[in-house]
């Protein structure tokens, strides 16, 4: 072997000295056109050969050409690319790259191993940029960082606790029991985005009555990726655009690209974020009064003399404590901390024209609003790229990450353990500190001192991640006419959760209930995907080129939960030994998807582009797990402006552009058993049939979608348009479907019924200033979607929520799948709906004198309804902070949870937000030779908010978006957010930055 | 092209060397395993998880009766229905889609199902996993469980309707709204379990709440005890005392003998739902006032509660006394006790006439908790030893589950106190909306 290597080596030495003989330096300078300032980092290549050059931080590059090149290509992303002509003989050229603000160059990737331009897109793909991600106004985690930023989604903050848990949501209900969260794809390693609960459901009971969803509502994995290392987001909104990635897909696909090194001499960077968190919005507590204090003990009329004994007591406690001054607002005692943020990032990268390299690690650290709470993510990432030939190349990313959150308890619960619960009982006379010895009073108003159960407790999630992927590219055959090559991609997203949920036996609800609780959980996940495809590129005259792409797909999972409960702890230990009574859960899953598929491109005149491909899939979760689904797509779009014929030069791009695919969704695992579930009695190990009656028949869903588009750009790409409508059609709906519970069984698992999601999306985006001293970028994106039920081969049923007097999501032939129904009177009535009318986004940048920018984004979400469920608790425990307030004549208080109609808690999440806003200033810096570029910034993350949502804040879910479905507990639905249970309020942030690179 | 035809061909060798067979369930037996040819371990299983699983929910379905029939207020910070729905507060009326009716209903149905499970393996069981005599043990439990559970049902939803459950395959029945073929339907599933459980032979394993009746006569004398209760239900007095002398009646036995439900804190078990300890506060169970106000001086079942600390109060209600009835996790419920077998004799007594034995089965239970006599002036009338007996069951049965279903059976839930002015008594409850939809 090392012969043959050396031999190469010997022929590269010679063929270059020979190329020295005949070839001229030139060098140059490249410019931004508009502002002047050098780009640094463009590539100008000779066209046709693999001679090329990266221009260095001061914009200036230096290139040995063969004498007689006339022609050079410069490119960077985001300006368009150029031809020049080299003039005969030069020695210089500089060259002015103007901006490509319709973004008409980017490439964007849409089969697994093929790329197409943006002009020539049949789909409208949304991207985001690293810097519209994080460069606004950081979020504390990646899938925050999304929100109001994908045209055509909902995206919703779950939980305000440290570590997110936010619900995406594209285009609709995709599935209503299937998965209905995006792929989310790394660098083409399928990254696992699941949500294991911790278990808290043995202290809270909270699945144990109103609805058996596990409320535990934990972070989603996704929130584990860095931010900082994304270089780019496209996201495939449907099965027209995201067809080929298979069975994983339907719900779309969020692909992420994360940063490389670039030839050339080494960059440092470091990002350094100080900041701090405090609660979005507080509701305020009840004043009370002396009569109002007593009225918590019953009627004034009443002559019980219980009663009347109870209404002087409280009256007494509350006159007592007003006179020691002793009246307390719990709610911002618990919610009000104002936490520190910090954010750390360093980032390596360079390389040689063989091998190049990124290296960056952050350390994001952040404290909650709640004591005790708070988000604390390390990670580092290296990729690696190399060109171990001419003809391969080979690509690693490595990505190791440590997360660890302590979300405090909140959400739903039936034992008055968490915060919010036992806060809505608690009026503000009770005193809840602890005294000089470090004693927490009992709080004669709840379970629990939420104060003490604060300040005790632990819930931590603590995550060890390891992501890897390889690309392999290997040119297999070049000729004139054709190029075949051969990718090869292979990822593995291995993660070990520990959660661990602490509640000493000292505090008020276990003293006498179950003497403290220790509930360790332990989680490994392993995904792995490996993918081959073939692809042949075929132009046979200029006019004319066809890909023809074959490939196949295969990917694994498998997951194993263990949970263990201690109760009766001893005292100070906190090991699951260290108690007096063990239970252990144990939840496997595992899953074989494999595909393969057929796709052919052809693209004429470089105006009209027609795609046709088919997937065949079959996965383990379906009831035949041998049987090939088919699932086919079909693009055209036609771009006019490159058609000889078109002349209105004002008008620089027209695009017509249709695209139509199917995809399949999979069953849950699970879903083709009936299961015999663990119930033992007295020493003897039982069995007892679940209430779940599996469906060996089970089948995927199988989605359609329809889109097509306009867009065009105009005055130099000073105003862009992107029209899209869809129709995606769900068929074979998958449900958890209410079987009459006489059965024996309640629920069945059915593919029961069609669904479509019909909407448009408009992006506008215009430049309405440019000149040299000020720059003005503006995007406008409108959108709405309307879902509706079209067939349902099963009587309609409630999905959703706590039941029908509470208002409850209602699946009905004809109907929206998000509607709401509830009791009003005696009739079940349509009283809401969770899906917004529409929602709109504005994101401005404003460049002042080339180095000082003024960026934000106003996310404005119009419609959609919640289930305020905390303020029914608070009215039921007497402490809502409007309690007093007349409502027909009568305290709202007792009006709200009387009045017989479920609409009353049914209210309205409509919000204007100022999701990010930051001004940032680029240091002019005299040349030197170590400092290359500073940056200062200040921003504001969801600072703002106009609504008129009588909760902590309209995003809110109890039921989280992707819980896992064990044997034992069910997961969260696809529908089910909006539903407000005494959450972790949500929380705003603002921050310092300093940026410097070397 | 060769070349790629190479490439193709391995890659296609790599992806089909990774195919191997379906993934089953990892995680839980599934029901076609244990349907057919089952083990004896298998249908040890099944028994178990039928007795374990008809505590589900049970918690639920007490409280709620115990509610409306204002033997008790539930106070919870989380869950306000217990003193809006449940008690009719204000315009608030039953939902036949939420907890507190539709998880008890499906799962005593889902033990019912769990014991066609059992009944449906047993036709495929080979004489050397149970014999005959065997399979018949088997089934005897297993239909006696079924007409237990499906009773429990019957008292939620009484005129509303039941369906008798099915075997594994038949399609479901309609919904029988008429009280007297519901009561008779559950007796079948007593009577076939009886018949099924005579000369048998009990080779699986029971709990401690069935000490004493683990053995096929015992199951036969827990049998017959539910029988007289639905044959009191049911009017049928004489057949009452016929069941109660085949079941473990016992006049001057302890009251306490009987079957419960265990409950424990070891691992997999479940842990009593009714548990709280006593001046709790935020979750809350107290006495209705009545219990303690109309109580006669002496009685010691006044012991079932306890004075708390601090009244507790909620929506306008208030309760001063806590449940001892549960005084920790691992206590036991009652399914079925002497004391109420000694009321269902005096009941048939009194029913029948026989106003001399009612008086001496009354007075057991009166001399038995510390109350004196009946007394004899007046001379007691049949009707007044029916409002005797009642009262009798209100005290002996506290928050067993009963009261309510008493008073339905005699018409007198007009009796029963509204504590605020817009309560309502409820009769029964609504059809679950499951049962309904079309």
């Amino acid at each position: 072997m090392l012969l043959p290597k050396s031999s190469v080596l010997v022929l590269l030495c010679l063929c270059s000295s020979l190329a020295l003989l005949a070839q001229q330096n030139l060098t140059g300078k490249i410019r931004d056109a508009a502002s002047g300032t050098p780009i640094p980092g463009a590539t100008i290549r000779v066209p046709g050969s693999t001679r090329g050059a990266i221009s260095d931080a001061g914009g200036n590059y230096t290139l040995s050409i063969p004498s007689g090149t006339s022609r050079l290509t410069v490119s960077f992303t985001g300006y368009k690319t150029q031809n020049v002509a080299v003039p005969p003989g030069a020695a210089t050229l500089n060259v002015a790259l103007e901006e490509d603000f319709a973004k008409l160059d980017e490439i964007v990737v849409t089969g697994l191993a093929t790329n197409i331009k943006r002009s020539n897109l049949a789909n409208a793909v949304a991207t985001i940029s690293g810097k519209e991600l994080t460069g606004v106004a950081p979020a504390q985690t990646f899938d925050a960082a999304l929100s109001g930023k994908i045209p055509g989604a909902l995206i919703t903050a779950n939980s305000g606790a440290p570590g997110g848990g936010i619900s995406v949501k594209l285009r609709g209900i995709t599935s209503v029991f299937g998965n209905s969260q995006p792929l989310y794809v790394v660098d083409g390693v399928f990254f696992n985005n699941s949500s294991i609960p911790a278990g808290l459901n043995d202290v809270t009971g909270a699945a144990t009555a109103g609805n058996p969803n596990n409320q535990d509502n934990p972070s989603s994995r996704i929130a584990d990726l860095n931010p900082e290392d994304i270089e780019n987001i496209e996201i495939l909104k449907g099965a027209s655009a995201a067809a080929l990635y298979g069975a994983k897909a339907a719900a779309g696909v969020i692909n992420i690209t994360t940063k490389r090194g670039k030839a050339g001499k080494s960059k440092v960077t470091f990002n350094q974020e100080v900041g701090f968190v405090k609660a979005r919005h507080l509701l305020g507590v009840r004043k009370f009064t002396p009569e109002t204090a007593a009225d918590m003990g019953g009627s004034a009329s009443d002559p019980d003399p219980d009663v009347i004994a109870n209404r002087a007591r409280l009256k007494g406690l509350y006159e007592t404590a007003k006179a020691a001054g002793k009246l307390y607002d719990y709610e911002k005692e618990l919610y009000g901390r104002t936490g520190l943020l910090l954010n750390t990032g360093v980032s390596l990268s360079g390389g040689s024209e063989k091998t190049t390299f990124y290296l960056g690690a952050n350390r994001r650290q952040e404290e909650g609003i709640v004591k005790n709470t708070g988000y604390f993510n390390n990670s580092v990432r290296l990729n690696i790229d190399h060109k171990l030939t001419d003809r391969i190349s080979i690509g690693v990313t490595t990505n190791y990450i440590n997360s660890s959150a302590d979300r405090g308890l909140t959400n739903n619960d039936n034992n008055g353990v968490s915060y919010g619960v036992a806060l809505s009982t608690t009026p503000e006379f009770v005193e809840l500190h602890p005294n000089e010895l470090g004693e927490y009073p009992r709080n004669g108003f709840a379970s629990s001192n939420p104060l003490e159960t604060r300040d005790k407790m632990i819930n931590n999630e603590n995550t060890n991640r390891f992501v890897g992927g390889t690309n392999l590219d290997f040119r297999l055959q070049q000729s004139d006419h054709s190029t075949t090559k051969l990718v090869v991609r292979a990822g593995v997203d291995y993660f070990n959760l520990k959660t661990m949920a602490i509640f000493p036996r000292d505090l008020q609800f276990e003293e006498k209930g179950q003497q403290g609780h220790s509930i360790q959980g332990n989680t490994n996940n392993t995904n792995t995907n490996l993918a081959g495809f073939l692809a042949n590129t075929f132009t046979p005259n200029e006019r004319l080129t066809l890909v023809s792409t074959l490939g196949a797909t295969l990917e694994t999972g498998s997951l194993d939960n263990l949970v263990t409960t201690a109760t009766n702890l001893v005292n100070r230990q906190t090991n699951v030994d260290a108690s007096g009574n063990t239970a252990t859960r144990q939840f496997r899953q595992k899953y074989r998807d494999n595909g393969i598929f057929v796709q052919e491109d052809l693209s004429f005149l470089d105006a009209f582009t027609l795609s046709a491909g088919v997937r065949f899939d079959r996965s383990t979760n379906n009831g035949d797990y041998q049987k090939y689904y088919v699932f086919p797509k079909g693009a055209f779009s036609w771009n006019i402006t490159k058609m000889k014929f078109w002349q209105a030069d004002k008008v620089d791009n027209l695009k017509l552009r249709i695209a139509y695919g199917q995809s399949g969704n999979v069953p849950p695992y699970g879903s083709k058993f009936t299961g015999m579930l663990g119930s033992n009695i007295g020493g003897n190990a039982g069995i007892l049939v679940d209430n779940l009656q599996g469906n060996p028949d089970i089948k995927p869903e199988r989605q359609t979608e329809l889109e097509t588009g306009l867009d065009f750009t105009l005055f130099n790409g000073r105003v862009g348009l992107e029209a899209s409508y869809y129709n995606k059609r769900i068929y074979d709906v998958l449900l958890l479907h209410a079987l009459p519970a006489s059965s024996g069984y309640a629920l069945e698992w059915k593919n029961a019924g069609d669904l479509t999601n019909q909407g448009v999306e408009l992006g506008l985006s215009i430049v309405p200033v440019n000149t040299p001293a000020v720059k003005w970028t503006s995007n406008i994106n409108w959108w709405f979607n309307r879902s509706k039920v079209t067939k349902l081969v099963i009587p309609p049923y409630s999905i959703g929520a706590f039941g029908n007097s509470l208002g409850t999501f209602y699946l009905e032939e004809g109907q929206p799948a998000t509607q709401i129904k509830g009791t009003v009177g005696t009739e079940l009535k349509l009283i809401g709906n969770a899906e917004p009318k529409f929602q709109m986004s504005f994101y401005n940048e404003v460049t002042f004198l080339k180095n000082l920018s003024l960026r934000f984004l106003i996310h404005w979400k119009n419609g959609g309804n919640n289930i305020n469920l905390s303020q029914l608790l608070s009215d039921g425990g007497f402490t809502s902070p409007d309690y007093d307030d007349l409502i027909d004549g009568k305290k709202a208080g007792q009006y709200r949870p009387n009045a017989g109609d479920a609409g009353v808690y049914v209210q309205s999440a409509a919000y204007v937000r100022i999701r990010e806003i930051g001004l940032y200033y680029n240091v002019p810096l005299k040349n030197n030779n170590v400092v290359k570029g500073l940056r200062l910034g200040i921003s504001a993350n969801n600072f703002f908010t106009w609504t008129k949502y009588a909760g902590y804040d309209p995003e809110v879910s109890n039921f989280g978006s992707n819980t896992l479905t064990t044997a034992q507990s069910r997961g969260s639905n696809g529908l089910s957010t909006g539903v407000d249970v005494m959450p972790f309020p949500a929380s705003k942030r603002a921050s310092f930055h300093l940026g410097i690179d070397f | 092209m060769k070349k790629i035809f190479v490439y193709t061909l391995g890659l296609a060798a790599v992806f089909s060397a990774c195919q191997k067979g379906p993934i089953n369930s990892l995680n839980t037996p599934i029901v076609s395993e244990v349907i057919v040819n089952p083990t004896k371990s298998d249908l040890f299983n099944l028994a178990t998880g039928a007795e374990s699983g008809m505590r589900t929910s049970l918690g639920t379905y007490l409280d709620a009766i115990s509610i409306i029939g204002r033997e008790t207020y539930r106070f919870s910070g989380s869950e306000p229905r217990w003193t809006t729905d449940i008690m009719g507060g204000g315009t608030k009326a039953l939902d036949n889609n939420t907890f507190y009716l539709t998880n008890p209903w499906a799962n005593r149905y889902q033990v019912m199902r769990q014991c066609f499970i059992l009944l449906e393996s047993l036709k495929t069981t080979r004489d050397e996993i149970a014999t005959d005599k065997q399979r018949k043990a088997f089934s005897g439990y297993a239909k006696t469980l079924i007409g237990y559970q499906l009773l429990l049902n019957f008292t939620m939803t009484y005129t509303n309707g039941i369906r008798v459950p099915v075997a594994i395959g038949e399609a479901q029945g309609p919904i029988i709204t008429d009280p007297a073929a519901a009561l008779a339907a559950i007796s079948k599933f007593l009577d076939d379990g009886k018949a099924d459980l005579t000369g048998s032979e009990v080779i699986f394993p029971l709990s401690d709440g069935f000490q004493g009746f683990k053995s096929a006569a015992g199951l036969i004398k827990f049998n017959r005890a539910i029988a007289a209760r639905v044959y009191a239900y049911r009017q049928q007095w004489a057949e009452v005392l016929t069941a109660l002398n085949e079941s473990f009646f016992d006049l001057n036995g302890k009251f306490n003998d009987g079957i419960y439900h265990t409950y424990s804190t070891s691992g997999g078990d479940q842990t009593n739902p009714l548990y709280l300890q006593l001046n709790s506060t935020g979750e809350v169970r107290v006495a209705q006032p009545r219990f303690a106000a109309e109580i006669t001086p002496g009685d010691d079942r006044i012991n079932k509660t306890a004075l708390r600390n601090q009244p507790a109060s909620s929506g306008g209600l208030t309760g001063n006394r806590d449940l001892t009835l549960w005084p920790s996790l691992n206590a036991p419920i009652t399914i079925i006790r002497n004391e109420e077998l000694v009321l269902l004799y005096a009941e048939a007594k009194v029913q029948l006439n026989l106003l001399p034995d009612a008086i001496v089965a009354l007075n057991r239970i009166r001399l038995g908790h510390n109350v004196s006599v009946i007394p004899t002036t007046p001379t007691p009338t049949q009707a007044s030893l029916i409002t005797e007996m009642l009262t009798q069951r209100r005290y002996s049965l506290f928050a067993e589950g009963h009261r309510w279903v008493d008073l339905r059976r005699y018409n007198l839930l007009s009796t029963l106190p509204k504590d605020r002015p817009d309560d309502d008594v409820w009769t029964m409850f609504p059809l679950p909306q499951s049962e309904t939809a079309k």
